[in-house]
């Protein structure tokens, strides 16, 4: 364990704090790491083979668990006591997902793990639209590699050079489950539109590697898994941290400011406890901020002084700017060709084995929208939940063992299509500290504005369009409650739980907060390793980026502490 | 007891819980019965407490608020329970699985969603239990044929469906297989994919 003086203090242990945390205590330095949350440990708090018989109300989400009962969420969700944030007058919908427990929301995550491609980091210079990135695809690509050798990936697959859908070099993701009736069923519909369907890569352990547990094929991975077959930060990136001896945790410690010396260097940060409500000072060479991009923006800008009086690294407005989230959308589908099946385990490897990406990059013209999306497709004879009983329509006169045959045959014919896509940063989406509103503990907390671009709207109502047809062309019916009108049925600012950006790395100090390496401008030896520095917010699901992004910025902060340009 | 009387729900809620609820009206009473009977509902109009954003996941507690159903409104839904999924020659009666306990728990839940689905329910079983509980097995048939297709009778088969299909019971009843551990996932077998197969070809897929 290591002490004051310490060479880093590293705010956050989600998937950027992890992997910051993983590489620099590897790298001999001294860290400190303060997470909000309580300690979790998932080998003795993941309920792994439980059932939602063993579970208050069948495991049905309320507002106190809104993923369910047994999701891998702790004192979180759509609200965190004691932790409210505001969404400003006059703006669309915002919503903000945050637990509080070590390895954050790396525990629950949904464990796609899919690499942005070329375009997706100079979408400005191929469209017009948005940003472009400081770094290229080449950039990022090892530590792509490093991160998938590290985390376990599967989704192995023969190359297909399909645009900005990169290929992983060999060696770099293991082979999927073969797929189940439902993806081969999904699968030829697609083919016949001229749409492949590939391997998902998912963040399980599906064959043996060195080091970790492999998938048993059971339970949901949003649970948490307590062998460590999937990734999370908690089971993948803290215990080898902990192992160097340079790694130091304290939970429960909310970190609301950055405290700076009389050269205006970072010196430390200040925490509130949350169990006590005592305040705390700790100091280091330098600060890694991956708190999330909402609370590391929250920091920054509650971290006034006479140098910053709008917020540290905030001179020029940056801060909590050009705020994205996925668009989101799913429609289901019932499908009598799936009806009837003999019994079979689809319980599966927890991630889709195979996914759609997105397959209009060259037909921006036609579709009428520059931004595209991948589809993330679930079904298959899954463990029932307290939904089963929407098998039988409302209007079907069936008790006894006309009921129980009826839902026997129809068990596992659902199908739902879930769409991801791009958001193009905007002027109007944004968070900012609330002028009135605090905390428990009396910091300011954040106010978000949000507004969809005409871009997203589009590519919602086209998603809505393809799932119709894909339902269609497999024989099957689309369950209603779907909208076919895009503004009607995108989902809210942030309810894909992807908000990124916020503090955006840039080529120079007036386009950005952080350099390509996530180095403040104006602290050089202050860094910001979670999504808030991502420039453009691609369909791929963030969390694999953000993995890869920290630990090429931890690199860079390593070798400039052994350079002693800290 | 006739033919004609409904079988006492026995409730399959844990003894010490029981115990508590005995409490209320009576040990002797119940015990004389041989059904658990459900106290009154206690406390005022406030809501009473979840069970919070940290529970114990892996050994639940049980659910803490106290249950409203009264023994009445517990003994209809388990005549409405057993008529929707009565035992069949392989699978236990939706009571036997404690579904009317499930219903109990649910409508005395304190969230938004299950707050809402009481103010169906409940005047659902207390209109049901006038024409049930004290009525011949002809007059019971047809009060439960005419409920079908009412918007209490809709939203009670879903949730007794859903209690009653997502206990290992009825895993076994639907034809859920999962949940075991493997050492790897072989896919589907021959005869699913010679099955969907055909249904393929029929789409011309």
């Amino acid at each position: 364990m290591a002490t004051e003086p310490y060479d880093v203090i590293i705010v956050g242990s989600g998937a950027g704090g992890g992997m910051s945390a993983f590489h620099l205590t590897k790298s001999g330095l001294k860290v400190l790491m303060l997470e909000a949350g309580r300690h979790y440990d998932p080998a003795t708090e993941t309920p792994m083979f439980n059932i939602p018989a063993q579970a208050p109300l069948r495991g049905a989400s309320t507002p106190d668990k809104p993923f369910g009962f047994y999701d891998a969420t702790v004192d979180g969700g759509w609200e965190v006591p004691n932790e409210p944030y505001t969404v400003a007058d006059g703006s669309e919908p915002f919503t903000w997902w945050r637990p509080r427990m070590l390895g954050g929301r790396t525990n629950h995550w949904g464990r796609i793990s899919l690499r942005f491609g070329e375009l997706d980091f100079k979408p400005r210079s191929r469209d017009g639209l948005g940003f472009d990135w400081p770094i290229t695809y080449d950039d990022l690509a090892p530590w792509y590699d490093k991160t998938e050798r590290l985390i376990g990936v599967s989704g192995a697959a023969p190359p297909r050079g399909l645009l900005n859908t990169p290929d992983s070099p060999p060696g770099c993701l293991m082979e999927s489950a073969p797929p189940r009736a439902f993806e081969i069923f999904y699968e030829r519909a697609f083919r016949a539109m001229g749409i492949p369907v590939i391997p998902m890569h998912g963040a399980v352990v599906t064959q043996a590697m060195e080091g970790r547990n492999t998938c048993i094929f059971a339970t949901p991975c949003g649970r948490g898994c307590s062998i460590g077959a999937n990734f999370q930060s908690t089971t993948v990136l803290l215990p080898p941290a902990m192992a160097t001896g340079n790694l130091t945790i304290t939970t429960d410690a909310l970190v609301y400011q950055v405290d700076l010396d009389k050269a205006g260097k970072a010196k430390g940060v200040t925490y509130v406890d949350r169990k006590t409500g005592k305040h705390h000072s700790v100091t280091a060479r330098s600060v890694v901020l991956a708190a999330g991009s909402g609370e590391t923006a929250r920091i920054l800008l509650n971290s006034r002084s006479a140098a910053f009086p709008d917020g540290l690294g905030n001179t020029n407005g940056m801060v909590g700017r050009y705020l994205m989230d996925s668009v989101g959308l799913g429609v289901q589908g019932r499908f009598p060709a799936m009806e009837g099946l003999p019994p079979t385990n689809d319980d599966g490897q927890g991630t889709q084995h195979t996914y759609v990406p997105w397959w209009g990059y060259e037909k921006q013209k036609e579709l009428g929208f520059p931004r595209g999306y991948h589809i993330e497709i679930g079904g298959g004879r899954r463990m029932p939940s307290l939904g089963i009983g929407t098998y039988v329509g409302d209007d079907e006169d069936l008790v006894g063992d006309a009921l129980r045959d009826k839902l026997r045959h129809r068990y596992g014919s659902g199908i739902g299509f879930d769409g991801r896509g791009e958001m193009i940063p905007n002027d109007d989406c944004y968070c900012e500290l609330d002028p009135k509103v605090k905390d428990k503990w009396g910091i300011p907390v954040l106010r978000f504005h949000w507004k969809w671009g005409d871009a997203e709207i589009r590519q919602a109502a086209h998603m809505v369009q393809t799932f119709l047809e894909v339902i269609d062309r497999l024989g099957g019916t689309p369950v209603p409650g779907y909208e076919t009108d895009g503004r009607k049925a995108i989902s809210k600012g942030g309810e894909m739980i992807h908000e990124v950006g916020t503090v955006r790395m840039g080529h120079n100090d007036k386009d950005s907060v952080v350099n390509q390496y996530g180095q403040s401008w104006a602290v050089p030896n202050l860094f910001v390793t979670d999504g808030a520095v991502l420039v453009s917010s691609p369909d791929k699901n963030p969390t694999l980026s953000i993995l890869a992004l920290a630990w090429r910025s931890s690199d860079h902060l390593a070798t400039l502490a052994k350079q002693g340009a800290l | 007891m006739t033919d004609e009387t409904p079988t006492p729900y026995v409730s399959k809620i844990d003894r010490r819980t029981a115990i508590t609820w005995i409490g209320v009206v009576g040990a002797a009473t119940a015990a004389a019965a041989g059904v658990v009977v459900y106290g009154p509902k206690m406390g005022g109009k406030a809501e009473s407490k979840g069970y919070g954003t940290d529970p114990n996941l892996v050994e639940p507690a049980k659910a803490p608020w106290p249950r409203i159903l009264t023994p009445d409104q517990l003994q209809t839904a388990a005549i409405l329970a057993d008529y929707i999924l009565p035992a069949s020659t392989t699978a236990p009666s939706a009571s036997a699985l404690g579904v009317p306990d499930f219903i109990d728990e649910w409508v005395s839940a304190p969230y938004p969603d299950q707050v809402a689905s009481r103010a169906r329910i409940v005047p659902g079983l207390n209109d049901l239990g006038r024409k049930v509980l004290k009525a011949g097995a002809s007059e019971r048939a047809a009060a439960l044929k005419a409920l079908h297709g009412t918007p209490f009778f809709v939203s009670f088969r879903k949730l007794a469906v859903g209690a009653y299909y997502t206990t290992a019971e009825g895993f076994k009843d639907i034809g859920y297989i999962g949940n075991v551990a493997r050492v790897s996932d072989p896919g589907p077998s021959d005869a699913v994919k010679a099955a969907l197969e055909q249904e393929l070809k029929k789409l011309s897929l």
